[in-house]
């Protein structure tokens, strides 16, 4: 029953008259494709600033701690979920809470879906996660979902502190999908862009942040 | 001297012929020699706008056995000239011939002001007028023809005129033919709109390119804003501004 | 929903008295043209961009059915389930029963127009599955039990004193408030609830990339995360046009549906499945099936002008820049889909019979077409529907016109090609035109005109037209030479 209405829907379509189509117009390329790496970083923090994204430089990790440091006692964070990627590993989240009595809890202490989902709904202040990409034509990051990046974790708490290394910051998004599609083999689950806070305009057109997900989004750039 | 085809569309022929003239006079002030073929009636638009794709192509071909051994045809309205430039060729698609014509003939009409500006390379026509004018873009001239900096130049090179900005100046006035009189609430809606961009604009005169929006926002005027004029840019250009009211 | 695209004109009479709807409308609008404009103008050439939008959509209208097998294929691979359904009755049907099956009490909804068209919400509550709209703006228009005033901004146009009541009736708000800000973060904890603890999500589909076997959504809220993270299974529900060729295609499409819709670079939230959660993930839908709906689409497909029409990408640009639809919102077409995209829509999905009024409510001015940037036609396809209904087509469930029409246009277009009787017929018809004429201005008549002159006046028709005019010309010039 099922095939044949796939196949019905299929062979009407395929029944109907064919038609040419035009071929795709040249397109100039984005400014950021001739920018360097300089200017590519400018550009981004610009985006980020459109944004209310509040911008962090730090040269290296352990400046990036220092900084996550202080946005922790801004922020009055006590408690707060993070990611295992490759980036948050590189700041040792665990014992940077310890040091600072901040609870770091990770989606790896919890034994099910549930109770971690008890916890990055209630319990997270923030959530800390890496970034696999950063792209400086909008005020955009890509997080690759995997066991390393759940996904609530950039998403249920109320703020989103994501550690940008800046090496990888791409000038467009086609050098990321390139990067995230590019093995057929290897797609991930889920890959997201996120640009910014959360926001909505739907009530009388009044523009606020923070509708569902994230009200506050902090970059810590690193590099 | 050069002879121009008159391409005279029926909203004039028939509710507002001194645009007409005004056309006439303003191509001999230039030097053409306007001629009008007598046997034109109506392009077929509102044939086709209803639907009547058969009695459009009708009309379609005498219009085309009518002007087709013209070098140019010149029409004070853009919606007309749309329709035979861009509509004749679709309606004639399934007959060879007639669309051969049809696109041999498309090339060879022109808007007044398009002719004018861009063919005849003329902006200032002698023309003077004292006090604010604005500018109405008519949707066929804008969206159709792609004709909108060459009525303001003309504008502009009037001695005295002062062109100022409309609000929504490309914004439907709400005519559409057959709309105004099958959804009237909606089209006063839109005309009450446009006669609010009008009144604030500051000008003492609406001008604009298109015999229907005249009909449309000039019976408005009439009835609610006597004291408000409005003008084709022709009858402008040719009386500097000073022709003879509303009616006939 | 109940279909009202029979009542257009009364609905936007009743419309067009609403005052304060009338000044939002009058603000909004702009704002929206100068965003999207502002948008465009960071492309370095936006009307390639627009015409490059157009290409791709044209090519996934015309490679439709094989587009869907090479998506299909992918995404069976990724892991997700595919299921194909004729209409809304199938549709609606296989999500009930997979929900009953995994004893669900409460799904939360992502946006999701094509099951506003097949009226999923009202199937599921039927039979006891709470459904809870996510998106703020579908959200009161759920709970107000309203169709979609806009297709981007569902409840927009709700004065925010309606929604403070209704967030006290509905959510428990306890300060009545006024401000939208505060109003919207009482939205948030309500619905924040229903994300904790929902068994399975249900999202629309803005693009399914057929290339890699992946699914897109854009938003700016997180709703659609939410429900493509929380649950253990996730439906997603696709109307078969979705479908586009390449990833690099969709990337392109993603920048002008986000520039057009609301002037933004990207929208906050651009995420892409390519399948279920991997085993080693904490989050994500252990189950991933994709809805893929007909309901009318594969007909109107025969139709290689129609198909056009499957291009939209459901931007919401034709809305806001169309003088109609800025004079009566959205709620008078009747439908899921208003202004422009639904008058070229509905009456291919609903039937022509159905939809009468709505592609002849145009002025043909041509906003829409100028704006869309996946180059619609929008003049010309409500022109090729009324041509339908002179021509009797079943395929699009056309309705006849009144004889008299008939009768007036061929009499008309016989004069119109014949001068000596188009001559005739304006000698006979002036004085019946012109018999309520005062000092050379009609005023009023009755019959089928008499709409006209409710507010406006009419120059009588002229004793010496244009014709006449000319010959004397000819005559006084000729005379003239000759006395020379």
């Amino acid at each position: 029953m099922e095939q044949s209405v796939r196949d019905e829907i299929l062979t009407k379509l395929k029944a109907a008259p064919k038609a040419a189509f035009p071929a795709r117009p040249h397109l100039p390329p984005y400014k950021t494709l001739s920018m360097d790496r300089e200017q590519l970083i400018a550009e981004f923090i610009n985006r980020l600033a459109e944004e209310a994204v509040v911008v962090h430089r730090a040269k290296d990790f352990p400046e990036a701690l220092e900084k996550l440091t202080v946005v922790a006692l801004e922020e009055g964070l006590k408690k707060v979920m993070a990611t295992t990627d490759d980036v948050v590993l590189r700041l040792d989240l665990p014992a940077w809470g310890k040091k600072n009595d901040i609870q770091v809890m990770t989606p790896e202490d919890f034994p099910d879906r549930e109770s971690y989902r008890d916890a990055v709904f209630d319990q997270a202040q923030a959530g800390i996660t890496g970034v696999d990409f950063a792209v400086a034509e909008s005020a955009t990051i890509g997080l690759v979902h995997n066991k390393d990046q759940a996904r609530l974790v950039s998403l249920a708490p109320i703020l989103h502190i994501a550690i940008a290394p800046v090496d990888r910051l791409v000038p467009a998004y086609e050098q990321v999908i390139e990067k995230v599609f590019g093995n057929k083999k290897h797609y991930p689950s889920q890959f997201v862009f996120i640009s910014g806070p959360s926001m909505t305009g739907d009530i009388q057109g009044v523009l606020f942040k923070g509708m569902h997900g994230p009200r506050k989004v902090i970059v810590i750039l690193v590099g | 001297m050069k002879n121009i085809s008159l391409f005279i569309p029926c909203t004039v022929d028939l509710f507002l012929p001194h645009i007409g003239e005004a056309t006439v006079s303003l191509l001999r002030r230039l030097g053409m020699n306007p001629v009008y073929h007598q046997e034109q009636t109506c392009c077929g638009q509102p044939a086709l706008n209803a639907g009547y794709r058969q009695e459009a192509k009708k009309v379609a071909k005498h219009f085309i056995s009518v002007f087709e051994k013209d070098e140019v045809i010149v029409s004070p309205a853009g919606s007309c000239a749309c329709m035979v430039k861009d509509h004749y060729p679709e309606i004639l698609e399934n007959e060879p011939d007639w669309l051969r014509r049809a696109e041999a003939l498309a090339p060879r009409v022109y808007e007044l002001s398009q002719y004018l500006v861009d063919v005849l390379k003329v902006e200032d026509v002698g023309a003077s007028f004292d006090g604010k004018v604005t500018y109405h873009e008519s949707c066929h001239i804008l969206r159709g023809l792609g004709v909108s900096e060459q009525p303001k130049k003309l504008i502009q090179a009037v001695k005295g005129a002062q062109l100022v900005p409309l609000n929504g100046a490309d914004s439907c006035c709400g005519f559409g033919g057959e709309f105004a009189i099958n959804f009237p609430d909606i089209s006063e809606s839109m005309l009450e709109d446009k006669l609010e961009n009008f009144l604030a604009s500051g000008a003492d005169l609406l001008l604009l390119s298109e015999p229907g929006c005249l009909l449309n926002i000039g019976g408005y005027l009439n009835r609610n804003h006597p004291g408000k004029k409005i003008m084709h840019l022709a009858s402008f250009l040719s009386t500097n501004g000073r022709e003879a009211g509303y009616g006939n | 929903m109940e279909i009202k695209t029979e009542q257009f004109t009364e609905l936007a009479k009743k419309e067009l008295k609403n005052d304060r709807q009338r000044l939002f409308l009058k603000l909004i609008p702009p704002v929206m043209r100068m965003k999207r404009e502002a948008g465009f103008g960071t492309l370095p050439d936006a009307p390639a961009a627009m015409a490059c939008g157009a290409a791709i959509r044209a090519e996934a209208m015309a490679r439709l059915p094989e587009l869907l097998e090479e998506f299909e294929k992918n995404a069976t691979a990724n892991g997700m389930k595919v299921v194909w359904t004729r209409d809304d009755k199938e549709a609606n049907e296989f999500i009930r029963n997979l929900a009953k099956e995994k004893g669900i009490q409460y799904v939360t909804k992502g946006k999701s127009m094509v099951t506003e068209e097949t009226a999923l919400n009202e199937v599921l509550e039927e039979h006891g599955i709470e459904v809870w709209e996510t998106d703020l703006g579908e959200f009161i228009a759920q709970q107000l039990h309203r169709t979609p005033f806009h297709i981007v901004g569902p409840a927009i146009n709700v004065p925010v004193e309606e929604v403070r009541d209704l967030f006290i009736e509905k959510i428990g708000l306890k300060e009545p408030t006024l401000d939208p800000v505060q109003l919207g973060y009482a939205a948030r904890l309500f619905l924040r609830d229903k994300f904790h603890h929902v068994k399975m999500g249900i999202t629309g589909v803005n693009m399914a990339v057929a290339e890699t076997g992946t699914i897109i959504n854009v938003e700016n809220e997180g709703n659609i995360r939410f429900t493509k993270a929380s649950p253990p299974i996730q439906v997603s529900v696709m109307s078969l046009e979705k479908v586009i060729p390449t990833m690099k295609d969709a990337l392109h499409l993603v920048r002008l549906l986000c520039r057009s819709c609301t002037g933004q670079r990207l929208s906050v939230y651009v995420s892409m499945d390519s399948g279920p959660k991997k085993k080693d993930e904490i989050d994500g839908p252990e189950e991933l099936y994709i809805v893929i709906v007909d309901n009318g689409r594969s007909k109107i497909y025969q139709d290689v002008k129609a198909r056009e029409v499957l291009r939209c990408i459901r931007c919401g640009a034709c809305l806001a820049g169309c003088p109609v639809w800025r004079q009566i919102g959205g709620y008078a077409y009747g439908w899921a889909y208003s202004g422009p995209m639904g008058q070229v829509l509905n009456p291919v999905l609903l039937g022509l019979d159905k939809t009468q009024e709505l592609y002849r409510a145009s002025t043909l001015c041509g906003a829409c077409k100028s704006i869309c940037p996946v180059g619609i036609d929008h003049p010309s396809l409500f022109l090729y529907y009324r041509s339908k209904d002179v021509l009797e087509d079943p395929i699009f469930k056309s309705k006849d016109r009144p004889w008299a029409e008939r009768q007036f246009f061929r009499i008309w277009s016989f004069a119109a090609s014949a001068p000596w009787l188009w001559n005739l017929g304006v000698r006979m018809a002036r004085p019946f035109i012109n018999k309520d004429a005062r000092d050379g201005i009609i005023s009023k008549t009755i019959g089928p005109s008499a709409g006209w002159f409710r507010k406006r006046d009419l120059p009588s028709m002229a004793g010496f037209t244009f014709h006449d005019r000319w010959k004397k010309m000819q005559n006084t010039e000729s005379r003239g030479q000759k006395s020379e």
